[in-house]
């Protein structure tokens, strides 16, 4: 553990991972502040530039982006009781009563250090629990991977938002979106329509940013307001807030616990784990503290949590290489880009490239910490600036971005038609993470399953007779069972509400 | 009056043609690469560095992988002919995909800089492995069980796959190749135990050579069989598959378009053979396992025309292989 942390030490002490860091933890705030951007956005718009980058600066700033992008949005749920993020929505319960109650202030500055606290608990939990998850899986091969491609399929499918079977869908969209380029079986080309710019499909930056990007513009487009300026009073954040912070010491580290674990879980979000121990604060709370009507307990809960996420859903993306949400999605594909592999044999053979992204990720926790408190007067003075203003930088990024990452037209078009796609989903609502996710473990899936059948002299039972497979293969069958479950639940609950109706 | 305007816009052209040769390269320049990131991008990086600073312009690897590394060709045939491209032009996808027929060049349609380095293929065991202990146990055991045993050469139908495939030909080995897509994930599954031999790589040797029994060098030199700690080569073995030399190795040559002018390619040649010729680069290839080489544009015919020849005799060693797995 402390091994690759000092390995990774050289690659982190550079000036441009720092630069990076500082710079990412800056913008993370920015986007996470501005209603309709958030952490995801801020790392797709800066991947293209990111992956020219050394791997452990540009891993440095997309995770601090992911980090303070998933604190920024407390900021506009507290001043204008409109959630940055999605993240932030369980902060509006009781930091816009602070503000309105004239402690927004100190509901930011408690807002920022439960983060960056509950960030760092999440740090602990990824360097003791990532090695020996890692360790466990390093006798993993072809069998393994394909009952894990599957359980990472099956949960980030059944727990993202909205209807159980469209996120299905949605993942098995993702799924034929990676069987697009050259088969690496038996070198035939599988759906390029004889066009050279697919034989290795299409690129993932394109995918994600045409997927993400382009419908949110579009909605925000359609929103009202597009020209208002929202005026608000300038804001400074003091060293007070940590001290009220600690205050509340055992609901900060129960809700990192619970924010870490949720992490873990492939599919489960930063969203659910703020929720849940926002819920768990309340319940455990003195009868005094008034959760709901601006108690600073309710902000430390859903703030600590939501950060410590992120340090729980790099255990899965790091150990075996599962995505456990969008964004580490967009981290594992940077990643893989930059030639690094996440899963077992990283903590082996590349032991620095762990340990600098531990760091880069402890790194970003402790600046959002100090940069957060000391420029929260200029985030807040981003709030003002006009959706009519936001759209066309936020657009003219992407294209930029994306067309330099081959200096290929084709990769526009590629971006264009998936923000198609990527409208037609989000207007029938259905969720776009899965098929990020779906693109990412499609190949893992499809490679380990014919891999495991040409290594297997027994056909199938190879999944059977190797014991981790088969136990993983096990749980995948379980959580499915659950899904089935859970999915016709769903529908009568749907029918029983519609027939008093009708 | 238009024959001094003809005159004056001649000159200007001229003027600014040897201003734009005077001042080449003026940006950076792009190594179109066949791979994804791995050993062989590290060794093309090496280079790239070195040949760099040579120009005073920086030169960046660009991974564009796809289809046995034609992608990267054509790709690279795609941009203007303007000495900005390079092309790394690795074996497999400047010889061995023409001679499978997926794709229609020769080496004869690209203007050659240098040869930068080339890679022995090998085969290993785990060091675990207690069954076995030289090639020729293994290829025993292979002809009495054919169909069982199973081995990896990383991608499929790439050049270590046709020299292996060839030299289990010679032994009447009939065994089941497994592609990997990822540089490193069937030396994984040698060590774990689920592939019998596979082909190790010089840098997964050189990270951890106590964890492989190297059984064969897929080369007849015995300098390039140093990579793998002095391994018994195909000549130790007595071993004739009818390919020697460059053959049945992997190298690259690098290249750029053919229609690239004559001034600009001359500066990339003096730079890279400049870099090449640079005792601390050559060093710095060995140490990752890659042997510098030192042809020059002028070799360039007599060495690859040769490849190209010897990789036609072996083509249907896959074939070959392929139809005795139906077979079992």
């Amino acid at each position: 553990m402390f091994d690759s942390l000092l390995a990774g030490l050289p690659l982190f002490l550079t000036f441009q991972t720092i630069a990076l860091v500082t710079i990412g933890v800056c913008f993370g705030l920015v986007v996470g502040a501005l209603p309709g951007l958030g952490p995801l956005m801020g790392m797709i718009l800066v991947l293209p530039f990111a992956i020219g980058q050394p791997p452990i600066a540009a891993i440095g700033l997309l995770t601090a982006i992911f980090v303070a992008g998933s604190c920024g949005g407390s900021v506009s749920a507290i001043l204008l009781g409109i959630p940055g993020t999605p993240l932030a929505a369980a902060t509006l319960f009781d930091g816009y009563p602070m503000a309105r109650a004239g402690r927004g202030a100190d509901a930011i500055g408690i807002s920022i250090s439960s983060s960056a606290l509950g960030g760092l608990f999440g740090g602990v939990i990824l360097i003791i629990s990532t090695p020996m998850l890692a360790e466990f899986a390093s006798g993993f091969t072809a069998p393994e991977y394909t009952a894990l491609a599957i359980t990472g399929l099956i949960t980030v499918a059944v727990i993202s938002e909205g209807s159980l079977t469209k996120g299905l869908l949605a993942g098995c969209f993702g799924l034929l979106i990676a069987t697009i380029g050259t088969d690496q079986f038996s070198n035939g080309y599988r759906f390029t329509f004889g066009s050279y710019h697919m034989l290795d499909g299409f690129h993932i930056v394109a995918i994600v940013v045409g997927l993400f990007a382009i419908p949110e513009m579009v909605w925000q487009v359609m929103r009202p307001g597009l020209d208002e300026k929202v005026m608000l009073p300038p804001v400074r954040v003091g060293l007070r807030a940590i001290a009220l912070t600690l205050g509340h010491w055992g609901n900060l580290l129960r809700s990192s616990a619970l924010g870490a674990f949720f992490g873990a879980i492939p599919g489960a979000s930063g969203v659910a784990s703020s929720f849940v121990a926002y819920a768990a604060a309340k319940a455990m709370a003195r009868p005094d503290e008034k959760y709901g009507d601006g108690a600073e307990g309710g902000v430390v809960a859903t703030e600590s949590a939501n950060n410590a996420t992120v340090g729980g859903v790099f255990v899965p993306t790091l150990a075996l290489g599962i995505p456990g949400d969008a964004g580490a999605a967009v981290l594992l594909g940077a990643l893989v880009i930059l030639g690094v592999f996440p899963g077992p044999g990283l903590f082996a053979n590349q032991p620095e490239i762990v340990g600098g992204i531990f760091l880069v990720y402890l790194f970003s926790n402790v600046l959002l910490l100090i940069l957060g408190v000391l420029m929260t007067p200029l985030f807040v003075y981003v709030l003002r600036i006009r959706a009519s203003t936001l759209i066309p930088v936020v657009l003219l990024f992407c294209a930029v971005g994306t067309f330099a990452l081959q200096a290929s037209v084709f990769d526009l078009w590629a971006m264009l038609g998936f923000g198609l796609v990527g409208i037609l989903f989000k207007a029938a609502r259905y969720p776009l993470a899965p098929v990020v996710i779906g693109v990412i473990l499609g190949p893992l899936l499809e490679n380990n399953y014919r891999r495991s059948l040409l290594i297997s002299r027994e056909g199938h039972w190879i999944f059977i007779d190797r014991p981790i497979s088969a136990v993983l293969l096990a749980i995948d069958l379980i959580l499915l069972i659950g899904v089935i479950v859970y999915g016709i639940r769903q529908a009568r609950a749907r029918r029983t509400a519609v027939q008093p109706a009708g | 009056m238009r024959k001094p305007a003809f005159a004056v816009t001649a000159a200007a052209g001229i003027l600014a043609s040897g201003a734009a040769l005077a001042d080449f390269p003026e940006r950076t320049i792009e190594n179109i690469f066949p791979w994804t990131q791995g050993a062989a991008m590290a060794a093309s990086q090496i280079v790239a560095k070195a040949m760099g600073d040579e120009l005073g312009e920086s030169i960046t690897i660009v991974s564009t992988p796809g289809a046995g590394g034609t992608k990267s060709f054509i790709t690279a045939m795609g941009r203007p002919a303007d000495g900005y491209t390079i092309i790394d032009g690795w074996v497999a996808p400047l010889v061995l995909q023409p001679v499978l027929g997926n794709a229609d060049w020769t080496h004869a349609d690209f203007k050659p800089l240098h040869a930068a380095h080339s890679v022995p293929f090998s085969v290993g065991l785990s060091a675990d492995n207690t069954r076995w202990s030289t090639f020729e146990e293994v290829m025993a055991y292979c002809a009495e069980h054919p169909g069982e045993l199973r081995y990896s050469t990383d991608a499929r139908e790439n050049l270590p796959h046709m020299v292996t495939a060839r030299v289990l030909q010679a032994y009447n080995c009939v065994a089941q190749n497994i592609p990997y897509g990822t540089d490193g994930d069937a030396v994984k599954d040698l060590k774990a135990g689920v592939l019998d031999f596979a082909y190790v790589n010089p840098r997964a040797y050189l990270q951890e050579p106590e964890a492989f029994n190297m059984v064969l060098a897929l080369t007849d030199s015995e300098e390039a069989a140093k990579t793998y700690g002095g391994a018994p080569n195909l000549t130790d073995l007595d071993i004739d598959i009818g390919i020697s030399g460059l053959a049945p190795m992997g190298w690259t040559w690098w290249l750029v378009h053919p229609d690239t002018p004559d001034e600009e390619t001359e500066i990339l040649r003096n730079a890279m053979g400049a870099a090449m010729a640079r005792e601390d680069v050559r060093e710095q290839l060995r140490n990752i396992g890659f042997n510098p080489l030192s042809y020059g544009p002028d070799q360039y015919d007599a060495v690859v025309g040769p490849v190209r020849e010897q990789l036609e005799s072996m083509r249907n060693a896959i074939a070959w292989e392929e139809e005795q797995m139906k077979a079992q």
